[in-house]
Order: C-alpha cells, then sequence, then structure tokens
C-alpha cells in the first residue's frame, strides 16, 4: 500500500506492516464491514478514537449535569428545589460535591433529609411542605 | 475512583430511635473487627478473626474466588456497616464504609500495609444521626490501609486533525492507590447533628 500520505492511522510506520492486528483488535464490536476490512476498519478506528478523546472530557459535564438532576429530583420531594438547597449549603459552608450528593438523595434518604433541613434553615426562601391527604385535613 | 456500586444500605426497617441506640453503639464496635465475608477469596485464607490493622495474608496472589451468592449467603443480613462518611482525598470526594476500598490518586509517600488516617472527613452518618460538617468535622478520622499501588487501565490518547496531516498517538495509565478503609472514628462529639427522625420524616 502506498505510505506516501500520512494522514492515515499507523501507516507512518517505516515498515511495510500496517498493524493489522492492532487494528482489528480496536475495531472489536463495529457494525459490517468495519470490524472486517482493513480499508474502512481503519478510518473508523480512528474516529472511535478521536470520540473517545473527546468524550473523556464530555463525560465531566455529562455527569455532573446527571448529579443536578439527580439532586433536583430529591430535593424536589422535600419541598426545595435544587437552586434554593445549594444556595442554603454555601451559607452554610458545607463542601459535599455533587456527585456525593446525588448519591446521597439515592442511597441514604434520610441523610439527605438532614441536609435538606440544614439547607432550609439556612435559607428559607422556599414554599412549605404540603401536606398531603389525611394530614391535610386534621 | 471506583465506590462501591452496591446500595449503601437497606432502608432502616426499626421505627424505635431511642431503644435502637445503645445496639448500634455496640455493633459499631462490633463491626469494625467482622470478617471481611464480601471479599473475593477462598474462604480457607480468611483469617476467623480478622484483625482489622494487620494484615497476614499476602494480597498479591487472590485464590479461586466462591461464587458471590455463596458468599451473600453465608454472610447473612450483617452485611451493612452501621456507619458511613464522606471523606475528601485528593479533591476527590468518596462515600467510605468500614470493609470496604476504594481507589484513589497515588498516594506518593505512602507504602504497602501502611496505617493511614484520613481527616477531611465531611459527613458522618450512622443509622441515628448525621454528622454534617461545616466544612470538616472536627476530630473525626477515618482510618485505612494501603493495599496496593497500581495503575489503571490504559487509555489511548489520539489526536487528529483531518487535513492536515496531524495525528499523536499516546497511551497513559494512571498511577492509583488501593485504600481499604478499616474505621471511622471520632464523630460523637461533633456539636451539631442534627437527629435523623424516622418517625417525623
Amino acid at each position: 500500500m502506498d505510505y506516501m500520505e500520512g494522514g492515515k492511522l499507523f501507516r507512518r510506520s517505516s515498515n511495510w506492516k500496517m498493524n493489522k492486528g492492532k487494528i482489528f483488535k480496536l475495531a472489536k464490536g463495529f457494525r459490517g464491514r468495519a470490524k472486517n476490512c482493513i480499508r474502512i476498519a481503519r478510518e473508523r478506528v480512528e474516529k472511535a478514537l478521536q470520540y473517545s478523546y473527546r468524550d473523556r472530557h464530555n463525560k465531566k459535564r455529562d455527569m455532573r449535569s446527571l448529579w443536578i438532576e439527580r439532586i433536583n429530583s430529591g430535593t424536589r420531594l422535600h419541598g426545595v428545589n435544587y437552586g434554593k438547597f445549594m444556595h442554603g449549603l454555601m451559607k452554610e459552608n458545607i463542601q459535599l460535591n455533587r456527585k456525593v450528593l446525588s448519591e446521597l438523595s439515592m442511597h441514604e434518604p434520610y441523610s439527605f433529609k438532614a441536609l435538606v433541613d440544614v439547607s432550609r434553615t439556612s435559607f428559607p426562601g422556599n414554599r412549605p411542605v404540603k401536606k398531603e391527604g389525611l394530614a391535610a385535613i386534621l | 475512583m471506583a465506590t462501591a456500586t452496591l446500595p449503601l444500605r437497606l432502608l432502616p426497617s426499626k421505627t424505635l430511635t431511642l431503644t435502637t441506640l445503645p445496639s448500634a453503639r455496640r455493633s459499631l464496635s462490633v463491626a469494625a473487627v467482622e470478617p471481611r465475608r464480601w471479599h473475593l477469596r477462598a474462604a480457607a485464607e480468611e483469617s476467623p478473626e480478622a484483625v482489622e490493622v494487620e494484615f497476614v495474608e499476602a494480597e498479591e496472589e487472590p485464590a479461586v474466588p466462591e461464587p458471590v451468592e455463596a458468599q451473600l449467603a453465608a454472610a447473612g443480613a450483617g452485611k451493612d456497616a452501621d456507619i458511613f462518611a464522606v471523606v475528601m482525598i485528593g479533591s476527590r470526594q468518596y462515600i467510605v464504609m468500614p470493609g470496604r476500598y476504594i481507589y484513589t490518586q497515588r498516594l506518593k509517600g505512602a507504602n504497602v500495609n501502611d496505617q493511614i488516617i484520613l481527616n477531611k472527613v465531611l459527613l458522618v452518618s450512622t443509622r441515628e444521626k448525621a454528622y454534617i460538617g461545616m466544612p470538616v468535622v472536627t476530630n473525626a478520622a477515618v482510618h485505612a490501609v494501603v493495599e496496593e499501588q497500581g495503575r489503571d487501565d490504559k487509555v489511548i490518547v489520539f489526536k487528529f486533525k483531518k487535513k492536515k496531516k496531524y495525528q499523536r498517538k499516546l497511551g497513559h495509565r494512571q498511577p492509583n492507590t488501593r485504600l481499604r478503609i478499616t474505621g471511622i472514628s471520632g464523630s460523637e462529639e461533633y456539636p451539631a447533628d442534627p437527629i435523623l427522625d424516622p418517625a417525623a420524616a
């Protein structure tokens, strides 16, 4: 194959072998001919490596927004929304990060409620907890 | 930075808080010396009275692991510890429970089988109380043992600019440290502890 064009993956080596084995190893699980035919696999593997580089940076952003969604839904069960909850925590100088807060809201409901109460006393800007059902009548 | 993916604890089924307080304290001290039944090793290798501080067996080669179901059945309902903490190591926060391990950034001065005390404890929570640190729970300490200084899985760093004949390929393995958490202490004297009251929740 020609090694004049240096833009393709693994063709820059001076020997003639084009490291097909390495490419097919990285191309496992690809769809159709991209896992079997070297010309197509090489391009797809290139693209896959670029995506993985980009997405390693994107993963941090995505996870943070996922944590915020979970904290939001957890606090709204207690009548507090996310913004006011975090503001109350910042006022109290509680430095738990969003990852840990989302884990607590999922698996440790009582600890999370304690945090929500701390935030609510520190920044009471939320509607009071509505009593539903029989408690509303009493 | 893989934390335990199992649920941290089952929702407490006990509704009375005051009467269970002494038993929780007692089981707290007992849980620290209970053998780590969930650990994936053959049962013969585990020392029956698992001392929390010195690790006699060599950690290098794991024996044939028992199936997980058999181990969980053998562990019974006492698998969940009664206390957990949130600790900050290397500007990352981890939820730790005694008996489990965590992967952290490489701690430079630590050798294998070193005892480590972690001071930046942001939250300690038991079955009845939650000690929320502002920002740190004073005098709280998490005791850990360095198990292994290894490296993460390899990631391939591939930079590419199209039509410009620019590409770079690099492999990278980040060094990490595995810590086995042995105990959480020192949180009882902390003043601000909102009491969890399941009856009023």
